[in-house]
């Protein structure tokens, strides 16, 4: 396998003036050229900005200055995140030329700490769905095997830390859209708290449910990444004003003695849609735990895993089809000009959209429709209220709750795109965690035995503000399991591409 | 049997927060005269990625407005967004409060059609941004058949109240009474300048009629509300309602039925005219926006603001009535304005007498503020100096003739001794010796009428009046007649 460089080493080799930012930058852009042809994982690459950025960092290192904590470090950004050098097209045709005058505060945060914006990257239309399969630009594909997505809604910025290209790298997650590519790839990947990182410049599809979080290879590059863009933001009404401890140190005191894992107990019941490959990792990686010193006990969570879906897709839809009701083509973005006004909606909407985006919004509407809204808003969001108050009591037993990250390893492609009932199904068990504003983590537990071997991964929750408790668990198990491995170029290479 | 016909009015007002910024971004709030789309930012444009902030001012002055109309104020509040499609709107949802307001259950009063006071319920206030405007180029203005319509943002995100009252009018006389006590309450409370014709003051209006039958009073038929939007000032207000009322009666009459409705009111034609009918409305898709945690009203908020409260404009006039001796047209003048009934109040505290400073007040003050187009808080001449100089006209010290000279030079910006020496006088009138001088003088001027009068052609006195006329003149109005007279006698004497 291919040996990439962590972020913690990039920071120390730039320290160390082993290399420079702008060699790190070009040896990025190398590996973006010669696979993403193949993976489709960018939607943009900002080359020009970055070597500049590059050049900046190594200027102050040849001044002796410091250079932030994720100097030289190349990133990538999931492309429903504003960035001033770069069209933010979320995915869709609606944008696909809307350049934003503003940066998000994560990529102010990212360059305030010497991170290298590369690119942006593919993604569900609107972060909705889970194979960036209902992109507008095309599908990504999966390092491991390109036959198979990479899952989503951040599958692009999946792959490009699975493949190397990056080493940590940015998604949002409103049911899972960071953990379940994580784990259909290979990587880390961390949804946070609800409010713990800015959401001002991530373009919302439900924002009581949306938050960033980072993709990376290593325990501490996650904790690294996290350090950086978990800052209260005054111009976030949702921001919270708690101070954020400095991450590293969960990792560095890693250890699982006397923690309590727990198990859910309704897992059991639900073996007839998981994949052997899956309940296999989650075993192995909880004796891991054990062996460890942690103790496994049993919670119980049947209103989340019963409930939590069809409250999701009432929620996330309503919320959504208010968030893009603004893309009307009056002001910016794709636009049909038409004798009336209702025919510019009409027709800007209808060719603006792709069919994901349309069924949800569709859904939304419905919902809170006069008439409908007692029955399925104002009701989900009573079983939201549960919900948490279901974790809140869980919590009360255990530290951290462990459960698959998805059902089953990456699927084909193609093979869910026409039934979205399935694939729904896929963020099952990561659905949950956003209605209860929880943070949440999925790190690779192992491979299947497949001829192709597909990564598969364990979901680990914490209680709010629980972040540092997931990064010490991780860095635990990542003693035994090792840091996430790069797609081989040989597998990439392999398959049939796009 | 004979029907009558009773109006049930109920108002909608939408009043503009006097804050600096927009609510939810820092764009600046004050646009008279601003080029289209220059108070923008990406919030207010609603650009993608962009998150709302709450204007904790605004949110001082709802309260401070829901405390003053008697309201009970919510210790914890939030935003819904209202829904539906409209180029003015950026986001396609206005951010506005529903079922949760700031403020619930207040009252005001006014003056009743019977002239005693009537109790206006206020059903809610709360708190929503506004929306941009939009600029057709069709010639009547309206969307329908524009070759082509612009849009400006300017005023979208600006932070206005809306205060909703129960259905408590019966006529238009009172709607417009409602109105003119809720701006004036509003211009007290600082919480916006309740400027019509800006329109940082709106109002829509809720109508129907009641028949009821003459001799029983019992209730025959309600017809559907019309709402009726577009009332750009007072005199609108009424006559809007006055052609609505006589338009449903109309129709009830002929055996037709008002619809529910909302009806445009066009000034220039003095008509309203079908918008759109209620059933088609939109259905707004109401919930919660999840962009703005709730608001918490804490008591030491709700206190703050209560302290904030000025003597209320019906408070003022009572003790204007029994403090001043005032007659009730002074006190309905005096009190309509804050500044004013506070400028007026130091003119008596330098000492003017109240009758003679409302008097200068109404007349004066309100004739250099018109012609200027000045509010009163911005008055050129400090209400100590006027307050002064009407003490003088009072102890009459200075003839009216000579004050107003005086108050003419302090409104061009000369301080008060700088006008009275201007104006030849100098505080506590002339001297006599100084007058004895003037009346010489004026003689002297005069050999032919001194001939006449010694040739005892003056019988009649008219001669002398003459003299004392040129030497008033002289003396710029501020000698006393009865000196005049005395010396003039005297010099006259000593030259006969």
């Amino acid at each position: 396998m291919d040996r990439m460089l962590s972020a913690d080493e990039i920071v120390r080799g730039l320290l160390a003036k082993e290399f420079s930012a702008a060699e790190v930058f070009r040896s990025s852009l190398e590996r973006v050229r010669r696979m993403d042809p193949a993976l489709s994982a960018m939607l943009s690459v900002t080359e020009e900005a970055g070597m500049a950025a590059a050049r900046a960092v190594d200027e102050c290192v040849a001044r002796g200055e410091d250079p932030g904590p994720l100097a030289g470090v190349p990133v990538v950004l999931k492309d429903n995140m504003c960035y001033r050098a770069a069209p933010t097209t979320c995915g869709s045709r609606m944008l696909e030329r809307w350049t934003p005058p503003y940066d998000a505060a994560v990529v102010t945060a990212l360059e305030g700490a010497g991170a290298v914006i590369l690119g942006k990257t593919n993604m569900d239309e609107f972060a909705m769905g889970g194979s960036t399969e209902y992109s507008a630009f095309g599908p990504a594909s999966n390092p491991w095997d390109p036959d198979r997505v990479p899952g989503g809604s951040s599958g692009g910025s999946a792959v490009a830390v699975a493949a190397g290209y990056v080493p940590v790298a940015l998604g949002s997650d409103t049911g899972g859209s960071i953990r379940q590519p994580a784990s259909y790839c290979g990587v880390y990947g961390m949804k946070p708290t609800y409010g713990l990182v800015s959401r001002r410049g991530l373009v919302a599809f439900a924002s009581s449910l949306d938050q960033i979080g980072p993709f990376a290879r290593t325990a501490a590059d996650l904790a690294r990444m996290l350090s950086v863009i978990a800052a209260p933001d005054p111009g976030d009404g949702t921001s919270s004003r708690r101070a954020r401890p400095e991450y590293g140190a969960a990792v560095a005191s890693a250890s699982l003695k006397g923690r309590k894992i727990a198990v859910v107990r309704e897992l059991a019941g639900m073996k007839a849609s998981l994949s052997p490959d899956v309940e296999g990792t989650l075993a192995r990686v909880l004796d891991l735990c054990r062996r460890e010193g942690a103790e496994i006990v049993e919670v119980s969570l049947p209103r989340s895993l019963e409930f939590g879906l069809p409250c999701y897709y009432i929620l996330a839809p309503a919320e959504a089809s208010s968030n893009l009701a603004r893309f009307d083509g009056v002001r910016y973005g794709f636009s049909r000009k038409e004798r009336t006004l209702k025919a510019l909606y009409e027709r800007t909407r209808g060719e603006g959209f792709g069919p994901e985006v349309k069924r949800r919004i569709l859904t939304g509407t419905y919902v809170l429709s006069s008439g409908y809204y007692d029955a399925y808003y104002l009701t989900a969001q009573k079983v939201r209220q549960l919900m948490k108050e279901e974790f809140r009591k869980a919590f009360a037993s255990c530290d951290l709750i462990a459960l698959p990250t998805a059902p089953t390893p990456a699927f084909r492609k193609g093979e869910l795109v026409d039934d979205p009932i399935q694939m729904y199904l896929a963020d099952i068990f990561t659905l949950p965690v956003n209605l209860a504003g929880l943070p949440a983590l999925s790190l690779n537990g192992g491979f299947t035995a497949d001829a192709r071997p597909l990564p598969v991964g364990v979901q680990l929750i914490a209680p709010q503000w629980g972040e540092e408790g997931l990064l010490s668990a991780a860095a635990v198990l990542e003693r035994h399991l090792g840091p996430a491995s790069v797609a081989p170029m040989a597998a990439v290479k392999g398959g049939d591409g796009r | 049997m004979n029907a009558v016909y009773m109006p049930v009015i109920g108002l909608e007002v939408h009043v503009q927060l006097a804050t600096a910024s927009k609510i939810f971004c820092s764009c600046s709030t004050d646009s008279m005269g601003a080029e289209p789309n220059r108070n923008v930012c990406p919030v207010c444009l609603g650009l993608p990625g962009t998150l709302p902030v709450m204007n904790e001012h605004a949110l001082r002055l709802g309260i401070r407005a829901g405390l003053a109309l008697s309201c009970a104020i919510r210790d914890r509040t939030i935003f819904h967004r209202k829904n539906y499609f409209y180029p003015d709107l950026p986001k396609a949802y206005q951010i506005s409060q529903y079922d949760l307001p700031l403020a619930e259950g207040g009252e005001i009063v006014i003056t009743g059609d019977d002239g005693a006071p009537k109790r206006i319920r206020i059903t809610r206030l709360h708190l929503e941004e506004d929306a941009g405007k939009l600029v057709h180029s069709a010639a009547d203005g309206r969307l329908e058949g524009a070759e082509r319509s612009f849009v400006d943002y300017n005023r979208g995100g600006v932070p206005l109240a809306e205060i909703v009252s129960e259905p408590d009018m019966s006529s238009p006389r009172e709607a417009r009474e409602y109105v003119q006590t809720l701006r004036r309450l509003v211009r007290y409370l600082g919480v916006s300048d309740g400027d019509m014709e800006k329109g940082s003051l709106r109002v829509d209006a809720n109508i129907s009629l009641k028949k009821v039958d003459g001799a029983t009073g019992d209730l025959l038929f309600w017809g559907e509300r019309s709402e009726v939007k577009n009332m750009n000032s007072l005199r609108a207000v009424e006559r809007a309602l006055a052609y609505e009322i006589e338009r449903q009666r109309i129709l009830m009459e002929r055996g037709g039925t008002p619809e529910r409705e909302t009806r445009h009111w066009n000034d220039g034609a003095g008509v309203t005219t079908a918008m759109r009918s209620k059933e088609a409305a939109n259905d707004y898709r109401y919930f919660p926006d999840p962009d703005l945690p709730p608001m918490l009203v804490t008591e030491a908020m709700e206190e703050r603001e209560r302290r904030a409260l000025p003597e209320m404009p019906w408070k003022k006039a009572e003790r204007f009535t029994e403090q001043y001796g005032l007659p009730a047209a002074d006190v309905e003048v005096l009190v309509e304005s804050l500044p004013l009934a506070d400028y007026f109040e130091a003119c008596v505290a330098a000492g003017a007498s109240p009758l003679r400073a409302s008097n200068w007040v109404r007349v004066e003050v309100f004739r250099v503020m018109n012609e200027r187009k000045l509010p009163a808080d911005a008055f050129p001449v400090a209400a100590l100096s006027l307050g002064r100089l009407v003490a003088m006209v009072d102890e009459k010290k200075l003839s009216t003739t000579v004050a107003r000279e005086v108050f003419d030079a302090m409104a061009g910006g000369k301080s008060l001794d700088e006008a009275l020496k201007g104006a030849g006088a100098a505080q506590g009138g002339i001297a006599s010796e100084a007058l004895e001088g003037i009346i010489r003088a004026v003689v002297a001027q005069n050999p032919d009428v001194l001939d006449e009068i010694r040739s005892g052609k003056d019988g009649s006195g008219k001669k002398r009046k003459f003299l004392t006329g040129l030497v008033m003149k002289e003396t710029r109005g501020q000698a006393d007649g009865k000196q005049v007279q005395a010396i003039l006698d005297s010099v006259l004497g000593e030259l006969l």
